[in-house]
């Protein structure tokens, strides 16, 4: 009986775990990231099936990433002038070669480029209950070698006990994308 | 006898008090925010000359513009304003060509004064005209100089909807359009009128439209008026000119806090189409360069938009949300970034009290808030 009570109780501590999004990083451990002083965030791939949702998220990340004070983030107008004079494939699904990150960075002067994915956004159902999410991916590249030197992944809002429980309709959109987006500035920064 | 001299030492203490007061009202007013009472009252008791010009629709709507401008005279005579004619206003353009009113150039600027002899021209723009109940309108207008370089000597925006403000039992709806425009042209009026008075306009915006997030650099600090050329958001949103709304509404927002020279649209429109600039997603580096140099300016704001909603035949609540970011000349690169949300509901807790019904004003007050932080 002791044994029955044990098993459905750790059943139910890692279907809890399960339920608890845990964000993914990888950082190069060869990468000295005090070099990378300009950064080119090139526009992400909308794969939410919601329109234009990928540029709300890209605005928000370049935003909170210059507000660190830590790194300068080239203007968006200029990141769409130098992926026009690199002829360089981005966004839509496509995803920048290795020759084309290294000609972005000679063009733009950026030291790094990061490349992003809108998974989910929006609202998301099950049973009555509703509630808003946000499912990001990010990656940074080198221009030198144009290799990936740090990803991070992180997911955010979505249906809580409470919402099910007490409904609501969970936290307004921008909220949860500025929490996932300050997520994600913390991987990068502490690792 | 004593009592016609108590009458005198009174009177004499009256006019003592009125001549400090004065005084003390004279002194409070900087010079620069007196250009423009200066301007346009050469000799004390004329009453200000102005071209207003047909209004530029940027409502995406057919509304009666003619109609409108006609109030709009009417209500800045009442305020104590002299419009030019229609007739010597249609020959000037006509034989200057003259389409784009949404905005003056130098030196077009130049010939109106010298066609028409007026003193300055009054640019209004249509933001948003809805007939159906509620009705809706939005309007924008600036006061700019017939000089060289143009300078905006007043710029304000109002915005109305017949249910804002429904009271008791429903008194205080509005359902003639016809009244809500009168009632829109007449504050219009009288912001133009206690502008030229000398009264400066009031500044405070509640807290709920400070912008989420907002970061500049040391370099912002300058000693006088810093130069800055506001130009078109980019357009994410569903509504149609969204991108020109918001820089209008910002450039409205800049010259209250009265730390900056600004632009004259029409300046930067002419500059933009003469060097065929066209900004893809932005202004890029080598645009803001061209810009800085021949606009001689220190800085340009821009930015994005991506919700400018307002509320469809009353229902659904007006929702505004952009990212603005300025340039520096000295640093070629981002000196100030901000952003704001907000919904017409925001903090509205008790039978709708605070509710703020049309986009405008919420865009006027969150542009606002983000001048005020600029200029602090």
């Amino acid at each position: 009986m002791r044994f029955v009570k044990l098993l459905v109780l750790s059943a139910v501590l890692a279907l809890v775990a399960s339920c608890i999004g845990t964000p993914l990083t990888y950082h190069d451990q060869n990468m000295d990231f005090s070099g990378v002083q300009t950064v080119a965030v090139l526009p992400f791939t909308n794969l939410s099936g919601q329109r234009n949702v990928e540029e709300r998220v890209r605005d928000v990340f370049m935003n909170m990433l210059l507000a660190t004070g830590g790194v300068y983030v080239l203007p968006t107008g200029e990141v769409a002038r130098g992926i026009s004079r690199a002829q360089a494939t981005t966004g839509g699904g496509a995803t920048p070669s290795v020759e084309e990150i290294q000609k972005l960075g000679s063009v733009l002067g950026a030291d790094a480029v990061i490349t992003g994915v809108v998974k989910e956004y929006g609202e998301v159902r099950s049973g009555t209950a509703a509630a808003n999410v946000i499912s990001i991916s990010l990656q940074l590249l080198e221009v030198q070698s144009g290799r990936i030197v740090w990803v991070g992944s992180t997911t955010k809002g979505g249906i809580t006990t409470k919402d099910r429980l007490l409904g609501g309709g969970g936290q307004p959109m921008n909220k949860i994308t500025e929490e996932a987006v300050s997520e994600l500035i913390q991987m990068l920064f502490l690792g | 006898m004593s009592s016609s001299r108590c009458s005198f030492w009174a009177s004499l203490l009256a006019v003592c008090a009125a001549t400090l007061l004065a005084l003390a009202g004279c002194a409070s007013l900087p010079a620069e925010r007196d250009a423009a009472r200066s301007a346009l009252t050469p000799e004390v008791g004329e009453r200000p000359f102005l071209a207003v010009l047909p209004l530029q629709n940027l409502s995406a709507t057919i509304a009666p513009l003619a109609e409108i401008r006609a109030e709009l005279i009417e209500a800045l005579a009442e305020a104590g304003c002299d419009a030019v004619g229609d007739k010597e206003l249609e020959l000037f353009m006509a034989h200057q060509r003259l389409r784009n009113v949404g905005g003056i150039n130098g030196p077009l600027a130049i010939k109106l004064g010298v066609a028409t002899g007026a003193q300055a021209v009054l640019i209004t723009t249509l933001e948003l005209y809805a007939e159906q109940y509620p009705p809706r309108i939005a309007l924008l207008s600036r006061l700019v100089s017939l000089e060289e370089d143009p300078e905006i000597l007043w710029m304000d925006s109002v915005a109305l909807a017949g249910d804002e403000t429904p009271g008791l039992l429903g008194l205080g709806l509005i359902r003639d359009p016809a009244f809500l425009r009168q009632k829109a042209l007449t504050r219009l009026a009288a912001s133009l009128a206690d502008r030229l008075a000398g009264f400066e306009l009031p500044a405070r915006v509640p807290g709920k439209f400070r912008p989420r997030l907002a970061y500049g650099t040391q370099h912002l600090e300058r000693e006088g008026k810093s130069r800055v050329v506001v130009a078109p958001f980019f357009n994410h949103s569903d509504r149609k000119y969204g991108g020109e709304i918001v820089a209008l509404h910002f450039l409205a927002a800049l010259h209250r806090t009265g730390r900056f020279a600004l632009a004259e649209p029409g300046v930067v429109h002419a500059d933009l189409l003469r060097y065929r600039v066209i900004m893809e997603e932005g202004v890029s580096l080598s645009q803001a360069e061209l810009l800085f140099a021949t606009l001689k300016t220190d800085f340009i704001f821009s930015g994005k938009l991506f919700d400018y909603q307002d509320p469809k035949e009353g229902r659904g609540t007006p929702v505004v949300d952009f990212s603005a970011t300025m340039l520096a000349q000295e640093d070629q690169g981002v000196v100030w970034i901000s952003k704001s949300y907000n919904a017409g509901t925001d903090g509205v807790y008790f039978f709708d009290w605070g509710r703020h019904a049309t986009a405008g004003a919420m865009a006027a007050a969150m542009t606002r808030a983000v001048a005020g932080l600029l200029a602090r």
